[in-house]
């Protein structure tokens, strides 16, 4: 196999508009690409289903989340949508996956809010403050999970998961109680200050857009990780680590520093971005408003599709970001529930998950578990049950296949 | 081909596999092979490594398909797609790496698949009776009840043998059972193996160790790369006339390379212990060493005596218990596997497709590894020059004689010995006055092989100390200045370089004491030494 | 706060679903498949639940569907990780996230509603009081008038039990999960059995669903599990995929479920109530790791899980970089 792989990679073509034409159908028939267009063409059969018809509704959703009424809104969600996504991309490129946005995300809001409620500094310094400590709030939680990982042995998957739900409670009490806006019916803290917020950008007439500069820091985020991960060795060991744990380890990349970093950061990324959110319209925290929407789990999944490249979750925020608007536009034009552009958005990585190579067995994402090893595939791949003690099942139920064959002796077969 | 001992015509053979191909890229693996075992012999079949012998026992199992060829179990013709339809046609294999299932005990094990039942339920019962039962006509002492997890490997091995058994395999199929035994363990194997014969099973044993050959097969089949090139009566042969039949003409490997000049210490080790939990025996003991610069030093032993663990424990991968490890004059017995980097440590492991490399990342990236935060790789702040790692690799790629498209492609797509030349050439680059080494040569190819031993006698020479460890006597031979030979992980003997042969080591590794009794203790050894070979006829 | 059997019932309510999709987890772990589609497989079994007693007119039609509909769901589990090889945890996350959008769409355009979906007209399990043992004091009032399906998941218990330990398809499929090679090399069909593993999976995640839908209420609600399939997913660690490992792991969870919900209606907060189960969730697999380090050393890797794992060079696991 690895003879006649080497050959084919020696045919590079040679001319420029040849290479340029072989990575446009590379793109083209990429299993992204294929993974998105077979996830919408079931959404219009079961758009059909419901009576609607595929092409209206999908019109529908472009002109919701493009059309002048609203693009703003699509950009406005890319603060939450894209800002997780990347949040939870960053462990994913090391193959760790973050389940506890949720949580990290309200611990943000809540801090920003405290902060900037009870902060004696001029507003301007609150805002920064707030920033930064819904920042500390949410890469703290975040960190609690990881050392839950490396000192106590629970899998990140479940011990940033099941951190998350106390952490929401917690925000709702908090909410509901001691910053509860005093005489109202919604559970909703206190407005913040006149002054302690994000401006918006203004939209020609001086109206709101209501898109806050908190994009430029989603933006900025976005423009480090991208840096930090193309350009540096702490990034290079990062994507070293995702391609192959061991190997990291065997280099001399510490695996428990790696992962308390890792969470730390992306915890840190979505408290901010749970900051910026309270810091913009209506200026105050409301119990639900940060975890119904489900921004998280949307954030994971571009993430996922993007395998956590950073132009590439950005783009897949962005892209679900769009879908998600313009399912309110699908829905007001055509009645069929928005809900529908969350079982497209899932249904995506289904498709790329089974089509894709990238999270395949011995894909790029081979850590995340044991995949089948039914007989006549190779031999399982040592990795998985390494990683897998690694991640998910760590300590407490050891998991691993039993012993793979020893490395074949050499005997002919090569 | 020339059989003395051929059957008389119309005898059945048990198993007879006609003018077997296989090839693999750029390997013929097995050429018009023909094999024929008659029922009730034991039947060895011998060549080195990478001699076809595995190959031509998975077709016949139907692990894998021939080319070409037909294989007939007593006058008929099969054709097995997979080891199900083999083992329903009567044959039976144990691999080297046993298929057992830890956490069941024996008999669940043995049972597994074809269980007697009860009303629905699994009828234990019966189960252990039958198992009790095929245990006592065979003499295989493996208790029914035991979980095989607690068994030593010995014992494991005649669970599978069980298995075969339970199922009624009339023809047993041993694939170096002997490797990971120890010599007690292997006499033991051999008994029983005889046991099996005489209850009327053929038993194919293959095998590259001459001396179980002549203790208990009746004949012998012997492959060089891919063809047979002798079939001979145990009774009626020498151990030389196998060696050679095995070996040929080819140019041996064996102290090509000249000594070298040992300097001062670069790794020194006191005590070092590495438990493997508490209560159990540790997995190494008690092992003090020295390499010098300027020296290779090799660690001979049976498989699992402790090697991999001790190479481990060194390079940082895991805990150390008791003891002292010094890289270069630092005590580096705490220090991360970074530390011991920056001590003067470099290491090329045995699993290079998971540990050696990130198969999915570029040739390029995988070359960068421990170079990336120091320039020229790393600028300031820590910022990679992605044009320096490009040259990084291309120096490497050149120096090393790397076979690939360009530094770009994943390192996943070279071949193995490309793969192992790209790492020890990351290795080497390191310029560290230690290097430990494993299984450098482990499924590379030939031509590979030859240059990985000559870049590590260059790097000897150039003043660094190499610790190699190697399954492959004859690496260990052709390369250490000195051997080490670990043994239930102490070092049960340091060898010079003179003194160091094929028989004091074999010896050593198998328990023994090779300054006592160096040449007297194996009766083969007289005759390898001064016989020629009698028979050439039998050479292809 | 009393301890008394009105807790004990509500704690056993509290565990159904909760033991229910942990059996099937601990079904799939012992197939060799890290099933954490869990969470969603039981909220599908919700809405199907719901679902077919709204229009079947009969709460075992809700129980019945269900139990297809996760199965169905649990199939694309199935085929896209045994058959397609795609990897477990992707595809478990994306069903789940499929299960929440599925449901919040279905409930839109089947019952029109945002949000919950209940009817007085939608027909519950009804409580079955166990002859006999209706009267005895305490326990009467403990175990009796559960709904069936509570009973039933404790039968599932023993049944799981006698098949992973007595039955030949039990005692294989913790072969197919602990060595597939070794299984398959016998002849003993790896995807098969994980297929049947993944599928029975659904069908107890199923059985969950309608126990939470029909049973604990009388209703449906956007992402009503709430993370109880989760809960369920440590409960098979902590139960070491053992049916009755699983079981007393899901008491665990069931009476501090049970205890937070009585203490709520003693003025605690209700987030505190929510946070319990996640808190102690937390604590139990700390607990449980902690005490398996501790003794880790002294018995050989696997003894504690009932499996040996692979020789494990350099996994530097927690344990051992802990020291």
């Amino acid at each position: 196999m690895t003879a006649s792989k080497a050959g084919t990679a020696t045919e590079h073509p040679s001319s420029p508009a040849a290479r340029v034409a072989l990575r446009v159908r590379g793109a083209v028939f990429s299993p992204v690409t294929v993974s998105v267009v077979a996830a919408l063409i079931l959404g219009a059969i079961i758009l059909a289903g419901t009576g609607a018809d595929p092409l209206t509704a999908y019109g529908s959703v472009l002109t919701g989340a493009f059309g002048s009424e609203g693009i703003g809104d699509t950009l406005g969600e890319c603060i939450p949508i894209v800002g997780l996504a990347l949040a939870l991309a960053i462990p994913l490129r090391a193959g760790l996956v973050n389940l506890g946005g949720d949580g990290q995300l309200v611990l943000g809001g809540l801090a920003a809010v405290s902060v900037g409620l009870y902060s004696p500094f001029p507003s301007a310094v609150t805002v920064v403050l707030a920033l930064l400590a819904g920042m500390l709030a949410g890469g703290l939680w975040a960190a609690l999970a990881a050392v839950l990982e490396t000192r106590c042995g629970v899998p990140l998957l479940v011990s940033s998961l099941l951190l998350s739900y106390p952490a929401m409670s917690f925000v709702s009490y908090m909410v509901r109680f001691p910053l509860l806006q005093k005489g109202s019916g919604i559970p909703q803290t206190e407005r913040l200050p006149e002054g302690v917020k994000l401006p918006e950008f203004a939209a020609g007439s001086g109206a709101g857009t209501g898109v806050s500069v908190g994009i430029v820091l989603i933006v900025l985020a976005a423009v480090i990780y991208f840096v930090v991960d193309h350009r540096t060795a702490a990034g290079y060991e990062v994507r070293m680590t995702g391609l192959g744990a061991r190997f990291a380890g065997y280099a001399g990349v510490d695996r428990s520093r790696l992962t308390l970093r890792l969470m730390f950061a992306s915890g840190s990324l979505a408290g901010l971005v749970g900051a910026i959110t309270v810091l913009g319209f209506p200026y105050r925290m409301v119990d639900g408003a940060l975890t119904t929407p489900g921004y998280t789990w949307t954030g994971l999944l571009a993430a996922l599709l993007a395998a956590a490249s950073p132009v590439g979750t950005v783009a897949a925020g962005f892209f679900f970001s769009a879908l998600t608007i313009g399912g309110f536009g699908m829905e007001q034009e055509t009645a069929v529930p928005q809900q529908l552009t969350a079982v497209l958005q899932a249904v995506v990585i289904l498709f790329l998950a089974v089509r894709g190579g990238v999270f395949r067995k011995g894909g790029w994402l081979r850590r995340f578990g044991r995949g089948p090893d039914t007989a006549g595939h190779p031999p399982p791949d040592p990795e998985a049950g390494v990683l897998d003690t690694g991640m998910l099942t760590t300590g407490v139920l050891d998991t691993g296949v039993a012993g793979p064959p020893a490395p074949a002796r050499g005997d002919g077969g090569k | 081909m020339n059989d003395q001992h051929a059957a008389a015509p119309g005898d059945i053979a048990e198993v007879e596999m006609r003018g077997i191909v296989r090839r693999f890229p750029g390997v013929l693996a097995n050429d018009r092979v023909d094999l024929r075992v008659a029922s009730g012999e034991i039947h060895a079949v011998m060549g080195e490594n990478g001699a076809g012998k595995s190959t031509l026992m998975s077709i016949l199992y139907g692990l894998q398909r021939p080319d070409a060829g037909r294989i007939l179990l007593r006058g008929t013709e099969h054709s097995f797609g997979s080891p199900v339809q083999a083992i329903a046609a009567g044959l039976g294999m144990v691999h080297q790496g046993f298929k057992l299932f830890p956490s069941l005990t024996v008999t669940e094990n043995v049972v597994y698949g074809s269980e007697p039942t009860r009303r629905g339920l699994v009828d234990r019962a019966t189960a252990r009776a039958r198992v009790a039962e095929l245990v006592d006509t065979h003499g295989l002492h493996v208790p029914p009840d035991a979980r095989v997890a607690d068994l030593p490997i010995g014992v494991q091995q005649r669970v599978e043998i069980l298995k075969l058994l339970y199922r009624d395999a009339r023809v047993l199929i041993l694939d170096e059972p002997t490797a990971v035994l120890t010599p007690a363990e292997a006499d033991r194997l051999l008994a029983v193996i005889r046991g099996l014969a005489r209850s009327g099973r053929t038993i194919l044993l293959v095998t590259h160790k001459l001396g179980e050959v002549m203790a208990v097969s009746d004949r012998v089949t012997v492959l060089r790369d891919g063809r047979v090139t002798a079939r001979l009566a145990t009774a009626e042969t020498t151990p030389a006339e196998i060696a050679l039949a095995m070996t040929g003409r080819r140019i041996d490997l064996d102290r090509t390379h000249p000594a070298g000049t040992p300097a001062a210490d670069v790794l020194e080790v006191r005590g070092l212990t590495v438990s493997a939990g508490r209560g159990a025996k540790p997995l190494v003991e008690n092992v003090s060493l020295t390499v010098r610069a300027g020296e290779i030093v090799g660690v001979a032993g049976v498989a699992g005596n402790g090697q991999s663990e001790l190479v481990e424990a060194l390079a940082g991968l895991r805990p150390i218990d008791a003891g002292r490890v010094l890289v270069a004059g630092r005590d580096v017995g705490d220090a991360s596997v970074q530390q011991r980097r920056r001590a003067g440590l470099a290491y090329v492991p045995e699993d290079r497709a998971t540990v050696g490399a990130a198969r999915d990342a570029s040739l390029a990236d995988n070359l960068a590894m421990g170079f990336h935060r120091t320039p020229p790789l790393a600028g300031r702040g820590g910022f990679l020059r992605r044009a320096a790692i490009r040259e990084h690799a291309a120096r490497v790629i050149e120096r090393f004689g790397v076979k690939a498209a360009s530094s770009a492609v994943t390192i996943g797509t070279l071949s193995g010995g490309n793969q192992q030349k790209a790492i020890l050439g990351r290795e080497i680059t390191h310029d560290a006055p230690l290097l430990l080494v494993e299984q450098p040569t482990r499924g590379v190819d030939i031509g590979s092989i030859e240059n990985i031993h000559a870049r590590l006698v260059e790097y000897r020479d150039a003043g660094h100390g190499v610790l190699l460890v190697s399954a492959e006597l004859s690496e260990i031979l052709a390369l250490s200045d000195r051997v080490l030979v670990m043994y239930e992980g102490r070092i049960v003997a340091e060898l010079p370089r003179a003194e160091a042969d094929v028989h004091a080591i074999g010896l050593a590794m198998a328990g023994g004491d090779p300054t006592r009794s160096a040449a007297a203790a194996d009766p083969d050894a007289g005759d390898d030494a001064s016989s020629t070979a009698p028979t050439t006829a039998h050479q292809v | 706060m009393s301890f008394d059997a009105e807790l004990i019932f509500s704690a056993l309510r509290a565990l159904t679903p909760i033991l229910f999709a942990a059996l099937g987890g601990a079904l799939c772990e012992r197939a060799g498949v890290f099933n954490v589609s869990l969470e969603g497989t039981m909220l599908i079994g919700c809405f199907a639940a719901v679902t077919g007693s709204w229009f079947g007119g009969s709460v075992w039609v809700g129980v019945i569907s269900a139990v297809l509909a996760a199965m169905v769901f649990s199939l694309l589990l199935a085929i896209g990780a045994v058959t397609l090889g795609a990897d477990a945890v992707v595809l478990c996350i994306a069903l789940n996230l499929l299960a929440v959008g599925l449901t919040g769409f279905l409930l839109r355009t089947i019952f029109g509603k945002q949000g919950t979906f209940g009817d007085p007209d939608l027909k519950g399990l009804q409580p079955v009081d166990i002859p006999g043992l209706e009267s005895v004091p305490f326990l009467g009032r403990a175990l009796s008038g559960h709904s069936p399906l509570v009973y039933l998941s404790w039968v599932a218990v023993v049944v799981i039990a006698v098949l992973l330990s007595r039955h030949p398809w039990g005692v294989r499929l913790r072969g197919v999960g602990e060595a597939p090679e070794a299984a398959q090399s016998l002849g003993v069909s790896v995807a098969r059995y994980r297929y049947a593993a993944i599928l029975t999976s659904g069908a107890l995640c199923g059985l969950a669903g309608a126990q939470l839908a029909l049973g604990n209420v009388t209703l449906f609600s956007e992402n009503m599990t709430a993370g109880r399939g989760w809960i369920a997913v440590v409960a098979v660690m902590l139960g070491r995929a053992l049916p009755i490992g699983v079981l007393l792991a899901g008491i665990l969870f069931g009476l501090v479920e049970a205890v937070g919900f009585r203490l709520q209606g003693e003025g605690m907060p209700q987030q505190a109530a929510d946070a319990a189960p996640y808190v102690m969730t937390l604590v139990a697999l700390f607990l449980a790791t902690r005490s398996r380090a501790r003794r880790g050393a002294a018995a050989p890797p696997g003894r504690l899980t009932g499996r040996i794992p692979r020789p494990r060079r350099f996994a530097r696991t927690t344990s051992e970089s802990q020291s």
